[in-house]
């Protein structure tokens, strides 16, 4: 494994200009996540239409480039998809980070896959993979509301 | 045993990382251990096992014998005047535990202070924070100036009639800061003000002089010391540890049990209940051993030599910052990048065989003062070379590479 395929060019951008890094306005869902051992934390801003659509998505926070692209991309992917269809996609990238060769969903187009497999480096550096998934984990507590704080040490 | 060679003394440097030479700079983390300690505790299992200070057999006294070997071992490293001053825990955080729950128990009282440094670990803190719960008592905080030290007149400042304590460190595990602890036990004393040093970066790599220093108690990490995990020592004055109570009850720390009332051992039981890191404890000695051997003048001007070349070639480093810049500093390097978070620093660093720490080490008070939420730290031990710091220079000039930096 080279060092470089995890920090593909993608990665790179998306690490040094996340998009959606800001606060959406009148988000109605809503969730914090945070990594206790090395201090990175994300909050994640959701806003659903009548239809549970994703209108708006947006995050704050700070962390490495892998977090921070994580976020990044998954924001961008995630908007405009129906509430449904985005968790669908998020176990989908957990279960692809965690142990699957490759995403599954179809919900996600081929493009979309593409840019999320420059994740898949991560796989090879099992203390790197909870800075993947920080940020999908706390957008699962916002859809569910369920106003507990993601913590990456309590979860399998 | 010349410093030098040092690095033959400890196998882990035969076995290669990521194929390449593993260049250790995680020491204030744990430090690596030399092979005299590891077979000394392969050879106690082996041969010479049974626990210590019970029975009358012959194992049970070969090895109990050991045991207080090591206690006698650490008093005269650390020149306490007494063996009985010596107390085993299970790591320095338990130490300090045992202080600020026996401490609090005689000494404290609602409204009393505590005076701590920012730029203490969380295991300096914590356990007063238990208090501040508990019992209601304040913490206070000495500020850390734009150096990274903190001075005596910083400590003066945060002294009122109601500060019981000050913890601090000997040595900061952030900034290198190593502190002027002899004049604050001295202004402390002069208030009739206990100090407790937490001393787990301080003892691997400065002179130990527990009389000299006069201080009421000093908490070491032995894992820190070329020695076994599971191993801590409290240094406390004999007067202390005859006052205060004791943290832990059950076997071995007791003189009479009845159903009404039970009467606690002399020292050093008192404070040793239950079975000990017997093996740790007696393969420790081998580590007081190694330390002797090199001597610790010899070991302060090598890594002295080192942190002075590392901070030399890293301030030419465009874009790498130094955290801290105390005028006597200590083994620890902690920098950030401008562009890569210290996780990534780490984790490219570590293709290369470069172990270091990224993180708040524990220290999140400091490094909100900071206002950054990580550093990478690159810290040192014996073992170090020039070598290794060119090897650290170069891997961050290639993560400021892969960064497009």
């Amino acid at each position: 494994m080279n060092i470089k395929e995890l920090y593909q060019e993608i990665i790179l951008e998306h690490g040094k200009n996340p998009r959606n890094l800001r606060k959406t306005d009148n988000f109605n869902k809503d969730a914090k996540g945070n990594n206790p051992l090395c201090g990175d934390n994300v909050h994640i801003y959701l806003k659903l239409d009548e239809k549970k659509k994703v209108e708006d998505i947006s995050f704050e926070g700070s962390g490495c480039a892998i977090s921070m692209a994580s976020a990044s991309i998954m924001t961008d992917l995630i908007k405009g998809k129906e509430e449904n269809e985005v968790k669908e996609i998020v176990n989908d990238f957990l279960g692809m980070i965690k142990e699957n060769p490759e995403l599954k969903s179809k919900n996600l187009k081929e493009d979309e896959k593409t840019k999320l497999m420059c994740l898949s480096g991560v796989k090879q550096y099992p203390m790197r993979v909870k800075c993947a998934t920080l940020s999908w984990h706390t957008l699962i507590s916002a859809i569910d509301n369920s106003q507990e704080e993601i913590n990456t040490e309590k979860l399998n | 045993m010349n410093i030098d060679n040092v690095k033959k003394e400890f196998p882990i440097f035969n076995n290669k990382v990521h194929n390449n030479d593993l260049v250790y700079l995680d020491s204030a983390n744990s430090s690596q251990k030399p092979q005299s300690v590891i077979d000394r505790v392969n050879d106690f299992y082996s041969k010479e096992f049974s626990n210590v200070g019970r029975s009358v057999h012959y194992l049970a006294v070969a090895a109990t014998n050991l045991y207080e070997t090591t206690r006698s071992s650490v008093q005269k490293y650390i020149n306490a005047k007494d063996k009985n001053e010596i107390v085993f825990t299970k790591g320095a955080t338990e130490a300090i535990n045992l202080v600020a729950n026996t401490f609090s128990q005689k000494h404290l009282k609602e409204g009393d202070e505590i005076l701590i440094t920012e730029l203490e670990h969380h295991s300096n803190y914590v356990p007063w924070h238990f208090l501040r719960k508990s019992k209601g008592i304040k913490i206070e905080f000495a500020e850390v100036n734009s150096d990274g030290e903190i001075t005596v007149e910083s400590i003066e400042k945060k002294i009122t009639p109601r500060t019981k304590l000050i913890g601090i460190t000997h040595l900061s595990n952030v900034t290198g800061a190593i502190l002027p602890i002899k004049e604050i036990i001295e202004l402390a004393h002069s208030k009739r003000i206990a100090v407790l040093v937490d001393g787990c970066q301080g003892a691997p790599h400065l002179k130990l002089d527990m009389q000299d220093l006069d201080c009421d108690f000093y908490a070491i990490s032995c894992h820190k010391m070329y020695g076994p995990t599971g191993l801590g020592i409290l240094y406390a004055k004999k007067k202390w540890l005859e006052e205060l109570p004791p943290y832990q009850g059950g076997g071995g720390m007791i003189k009479e049990v009845k159903k009404d009332s039970v009467s606690y051992g002399d020292l050093p039981n008192k404070y040793e209940a239950g079975t000990m890191a017997t093996a740790q404890v007696i393969a420790f000695n081998q580590s007081i051993k190694f330390l002797e051997k090199i001597g610790i003048e010899n070991i302060i001007k090598h890594e002295q030599e080192l942190i002075e070349y590392g901070q030399e070639i890293l301030r030419k480093n465009n874009s790498v910052k130094l955290i801290g810049n105390p005028k006597n500093k200590g083994a620890v390097l902690s920098f950030t990048i401008e562009g890569v978070h210290p996780h990534d620093i780490a984790t490219i660093l570590d293709e290369d065989g470069v172990a270091i720490r990224a993180g708040h080490h524990c220290c999140q008070i400091l490094h909100d003062k900071l206002g950054i939420s990580a550093t990478a730290r690159a810290s040192l031990g014996v073992y170090n070379t020039r070598e290794d710091l060119d090897q650290l220079n170069s891997s961050i000039n290639n993560c400021k590479k892969i960064f497009n930096l």
